[in-house]
């Protein structure tokens, strides 16, 4: 891993689009500010992978699953609009 | 940089057919499923899958949020909805992906992180909301 140390309102340019400057440190907390092109999608590491495990855990239930999920929201009946 | 000019999601708009739905990134987990269906598997409208195109056996049951999370209004940045090349609100269809339990009691949904399909283009994008106050398995029903 490449380590840089950044005073704040230094930038650390990656590749030719992304910008990533130190806004503020705070005690144990430091703000980011990230410029980069939409293609590039920026998230926290720890939602992304939170994220991720939910998806795998809700991919491709069984067709049990999903039949019985079908027939109890069918029993539930929803009412609101 | 930061979060920008929000706006609000319309949380109710139904969505007419939809056959291919392109996703404009992957979603997280699953980077080599871009193309899904949306095949609808009950009368009411409620439960749809989304089903890959590529990947047969892979899908994820979706529900439009409104009816078990009336509350529910996700607010996406700009970036999004030009991601998305969204025009009106009225375009946008909501969904958010479920992980169903052994009941439905023990079923939850993911808020953290609904799906956005633009109904007019048919590009889609699992939003990963600046919110924690939602999370990525609210129990379906309370």
């Amino acid at each position: 891993m490449l380590v840089l140390s950044r005073r704040v309102g230094e930038s650390i340019v990656i590749g030719d689009e992304v910008t990533v400057t130190v806004l503020e440190v705070r005690g144990d907390v430091v703000r980011i500010g990230i410029d980069a092109p939409r293609s590039v999608s920026v998230n926290r590491a720890e939602l992304l992978a939170a994220l991720e495990s939910s998806n795998q855990a809700a991919a491709s239930p069984s067709d049990d699953a999903v039949s019985s999920l079908a027939k109890a929201l069918r029993g539930s009946g929803p009412s609101s609009t | 940089m930061i979060a920008h000019v929000t706006r609000p999601v319309d949380a109710g708009s139904a969505a007419p057919d939809l056959p291919v739905i392109e996703m404009v990134h992957a979603l997280p987990g699953f980077p080599q499923a871009r193309q899904f269906a949306l095949v609808e598997l009950d009368d009411a409208g409620l439960l749809s899958a989304l089903q890959s195109v590529d990947h047969p056996d892979l899908r994820f049951l979706v529900v439009p949020p409104h009816t078990f999370f009336p509350d529910y209004a996700p607010v996406v940045d700009d970036e999004v909805v030009a991601e998305l090349g969204v025009t009106s609100a009225e375009e946008v269809q909501l969904l958010v992906i479920l992980t169903a339990g052994e009941s439905l009691a023990a079923t939850t949904a993911n808020l953290l992180a609904p799906v956005l399909i633009n109904t007019s283009n048919r590009r889609a994008l699992q939003v990963i909301l600046d919110d924690n106050a939602f999370s990525v398995s609210t129990p379906l029903v309370a």
